[in-house]
């Protein structure tokens, strides 16, 4: 029986003691860091989610570093993101959790999914999220000396340090023709 | 004047020329067909520009340049053993010419046991082989040579067996003595017709032609020098003249064993019609012909299909080619003494 | 006695010189390699010619993409990211712009959909014949390389008419495409379509193209030595695949039905009628012969997108400085080597508060150490080949 994407995520929800939300065609089922284990698998046995497509996290801070600070100030966290799939019907769910940001560690999901692996390393070296049972928690992208996890909103950009961003600028105008005097245009700048 | 060349240091000196410029040229020629030959087949032009719109002057242009390259050697290399390694290989692709008959007198020397001499010979460019690998210092070339030592030991048991089968038949190894018998096969009910060996020995044939491939290390049989593993395997380290000698003797081992082949199945110098004198004249010609569809051949095999892995071509040399070859034998045997 | 002590004592010699292990070797394939695919490096532990442990490592091409998106605007993104997987250039920018058009909630028109969906199956043609020519060159077969590269000359043709990039389209807008040939600040009222020959010139090739599928398949798929080199060599079982997310061509070789231009609707693919082709081992054979398969159905696919392609804008009405509004959302799509997916954040900014790009070749090859343990090493290059990534996807 193939469910739509509103009734398998309600379902899994409710089977996960997890908190669904629909948003724009993607549906996210937020769960707390201590069942995060016990929900997958359970995503993964019982509800036919077996396909591992992605594991990664948002860092949801106030103070940016990088990119403009966010309109309405929110609760600071990583939210951490895992999508699993079926591979029948193509319905994917969005298991995130909450991850205090002063030491955030949670349980390595190496064991219910083997595709875990790289995707738990990655996000260890981009935002210095523990996962404990990993077992080769070593870095995967950046070269060996490197010191500090670069995704963390808090992780300068050395070249807007050295230089600052000119912004979108105006697109020049050809040779002999007046420079164009409209907003950026939704074409691709010279920037 | 007939007393001057009949000298034997005269004959000396001009066999002495002839071999040491036939390697060179014979390279060249083959490596520029091979050029050109494959870019046919991938629809593509070849070499175009050197020597004008047609490119015959590319291999000696290649060969210019690798001439004056530096002479690197690398620091952990066996000095004497890296040097040596590449004048095996192409010594022995020289010293097979020299039974080969390219007319009834045109030959260096008509030796009673050529084609024990010839198989004997072209055993030791495996040795070159291994002594490149080893002391290279390098892992890449280690395995290179390693796995060539092992192709070419396997596939030198068929090479052999598949000859037997014609000196059975011709009953002599001199190989002027095969092409007299081919010539001759059916001279005592007065045809001059005579038969080429390929077509009763086929089997003979076949099995001599894939072992000689791998004996060359071409593809399919190049798992030694496999160039999309391990970069060039055991040649990674030579550059410059030594380098043009692995070359060289990559195309002057093809020219040779195609002219063993062709001696021993095609008749060699040999075809119906003409006379003795007229094959002196004409021999190489007709015996450079016969070698050019031999290597015609093997480029399009070249160039056609993939590489086998190293355990299946093992399988094919020990599992397939010798029982086959065996078989031959035994059926040759059989029936040449049950004709007679 | 005195002669059996001799003999015991020269059998335990023996067997004491032939218990002694010789040390394995660490081999280092690449980064510089003729074949791995761009600078991935293995570092193998061999025992002669068998592997015991390979650990690939790779991010020698990290580039930051994640990072750079946070500051950059939604069209100075789209001008990126068809540099992740630059053998399928076009493809990598469609669930971008779904993604941000998903969250304006904008319409795309129609005509705008089958020129996309036109140009994104050109880029899978693409994308398998640049396979169909490096894969047997691997194997040691020189010749089919240049057939399918001659041919895929005229699909990059094809595409440079219309974009004016063979590799990096950059033209996709949000809300549709470019107009085609250009269209600076100076020109932007003359909107222009597609090349007046770009349809019959399409048609054109598409049967050229299958009369290569056909040539490519004579000369490969019937020979022995192929045959030999990849039936039955890196077999990845259905739930295994799943369980490392490969996606693509190499899950639907291991015989699982899941094709995401089927079950999603990011494209219009549920207007035209193909084949999913599947595999049924799942090992090297199987992954080749299911893309040669896919090159065929997206020609149909093109074909008749081709001839049912209706008129209309090009475009939807957007705003000059495009904010795309708050909300979040993730995108799938089927690119050429697997699922390639964007996880776009916005705040309602020019730019992502986060985009996580999820490329197809980093879940395909972390699947290499179990798959590469115990195997020769010609079959390290046949298993990885037969993969078929690209670095600019694994490292981002």
């Amino acid at each position: 029986m193939t469910l739509s994407l509103d009734e398998l995520a309600a379902s899994v929800a409710t089977a996960t003691g997890g908190v669904v939300t629909m948003t724009f065609g993607t549906a996210k089922v937020k769960v707390s860091p201590e069942s995060w284990v016990a929900a997958l698998t359970a995503a993964r046995d019982d509800f036919g989610l077996v396909f591992f497509s992605w594991l990664s996290a948002v860092d949801w801070t106030n103070e940016v570093q990088v990119g403009d600070p966010l309109v309405e100030p929110v609760e600071e966290r990583y939210e951490l993101i895992a999508a699993v799939s079926d591979i029948s019907a193509g319905n994917i769910v969005l298991f995130t959790t909450d991850l205090p940001k002063a030491s955030p560690r949670i349980a390595s999901l190496v064991g219910v999914y083997a595709g875990a692996n790289w995707h738990e390393r990655e996000t260890h070296e981009m935002f210095g999220i523990d996962f404990s049972g990993h077992p080769n928690l070593i870095k995967l992208y950046l070269p060996d000396g490197f010191e500090g996890y670069p995704l963390q909103k808090s992780y300068p950009l050395l070249t807007r340090e050295v230089k600052p961003w000119p912004g979108t600028v105006d697109v020049e105008g050809m040779p002999g023709q007046a420079e164009s005097s409209d907003e950026p245009s939704e074409e691709n700048p010279e920037a | 004047m007939a007393d001057f060349f009949s000298s034997f240091w005269v004959q000396l000196v001009l066999k002495l020329v002839v071999a040491a410029t036939i390697i060179p040229v014979v390279g060249m020629v083959i490596g520029f067909a091979e050029m050109k030959l494959s870019a046919k087949m991938q629809s593509r032009v070849g070499p175009y520009f050197a020597g004008g719109r047609w490119g015959w002057a590319q291999l000696i242009a290649d060969g210019v340049k690798f001439f004056q390259k530096e002479d690197l050697i690398p620091a952990e290399a066996d000095r004497p053993v890296y040097k040596w390694a590449p004048a095996l290989v192409l010594v022995s692709a020289v010293a097979i010419l020299v039974p080969i008959p390219l007319g009834p007198s045109v030959v260096a020397r008509n030796l009673d046991l050529g084609v024990f001499y010839v198989l004997a010979v072209s055993s030791l460019s495996t040795i070159g082989v291994l002594m490149a690998g080893w002391s290279s210092a390098n892992k890449y070339s280690l395995m290179g040579g390693l796995r060539a030592a092992g192709q070419l030991i396997a596939y030198e048991l068929p090479l052999i067996l598949a000859v037997v089968g014609v000196v059975i038949m011709a009953g002599t190894m001199s190989l002027t003595g095969i092409v007299e018998a081919q010539a001759g096969w059916f001279s005592e009910r007065g045809w001059s017709l005579g038969m080429p060996f390929i077509l009763v020995q086929f089997v003979g044939f076949g099995v001599f032609i894939i072992a000689s491939l791998a004996e060359l290390s071409r593809i399919p049989f190049d798992m030694p020098i496999a160039e999309s593993e391990l970069v060039m395997g055991y040649v990674t380290e030579y550059s410059g003249f030594r380098f043009l000698f692995f070359f060289l003797a990559e195309f002057a081992n093809m020219f040779s064993l195609s002219a063993i082949a062709a001696t021993l199945f095609l008749g060699g110098y040999w075809v119906p019609g003409l006379s003795e004198s007229q094959l002196n004249i004409f021999g190489p010609a007709i015996l450079f012909a016969k070698v050019g569809v031999l290597v015609f051949t093997m480029i399009w095999f070249r160039w056609t299909f993939p590489r086998f892995r190293e355990d299946q071509l093992q399988s094919i040399a020990w599992k397939w080619l010798v029982p086959i070859s065996l078989v031959n034998i035994m059926v040759t045997a059989v029936l040449k003494v049950a004709a007679a | 006695m005195v002669l059996e002590k001799d003999l015991v004592r020269h059998l335990v010699e023996a067997s004491v010189s032939v218990e002694l292990a010789t040390p394995d070797m660490t081999l280092n394939i690449g980064p510089q390699h003729p074949s791995t695919h761009g600078v991935l490096r293995l570092v193998a532990k061999v025992d002669g010619e068998r592997t015991t442990d390979v650990q690939p490592v790779i991010g020698y091409m990290h580039r930051g993409y994640e990072k750079i998106s946070e500051v950059r605007t939604y069209p100075q993104i789209t001008a990126l990211i068809n540099r992740i997987d630059w053998v399928s250039g076009y493809a990598n920018e469609i669930p971008f712009i779904v993604a941000a058009e998903r969250l304006m909630e904008l319409e795309v028109p129609e005509r705008a959909q089958y020129i996309r969906l036109i140009l994104t199956e050109m880029a899978r043609i693409s994308s398998h014949l640049v396979f169909m020519a490096s894969y047997p060159l691997e194997l040691g077969a020189a010749t089919p390389l240049f057939f399918a590269l001659r041919d895929r000359e005229r699909v990059l043709d094809l595409l440079e008419s219309v974009t004016g990039g063979r590799f990096h389209p950059n033209f996709n807008r949000i809300g549709g495409v470019k107009p085609a040939l250009g269209s600076g600040s100076a020109t932007r009222k003359m909107i222009q379509d597609l090349p007046k020959t770009f349809l019959p010139e399409t048609r054109d090739a598409m049967d050229r193209v299958l009369a290569t599928c056909d040539e490519i398949e004579d000369l490969v798929a019937g020979n022995e030595i192929i045959l030999a080199r990849t039936r039955g060599i890196g077999v990845i079982p259905a739930d295994v695949a799943a369980a490392y997310g490969l996606s693509g061509p190499n899950l639907r070789a291991s015989g699982v039905q899941f094709d995401l231009r089927k079950v999603s609707d990011y494209l219009p693919y549920d207007k035209f009628s193909f084949d999913i082709p599947i595999g049924t081992a799942g090992d090297c054979w199987d992954r080749w012969y299911v893309r040669l398969a896919e090159i065929r159905q997206s020609a149909r696919i093109i074909q008749q997108a081709v001839d049912g392609i209706p008129a209309g804008p090009l475009q939807a009405k957007v705003p000059k400085v495009i904010k795309v509004p708050k909300g979040e959302t993730y995108v799938r799509a089927e690119n050429p080597k697997g699922e390639m997916g964007y996880y776009l954040v916005s705040d309602g900014g020019q730019g992502p508060y986060r985009l996580k790009i999820r490329s197809a070749s980093f879940s395909n090859i972390s699947i290499l150490p179990w798959i590469l343990e115990g195997t020769l090493i010609p079959d390290i290059i046949a298993i990885m080949g037969s993969l078929d990534f690209v670095l600019g996807d694994v490292d981002r």
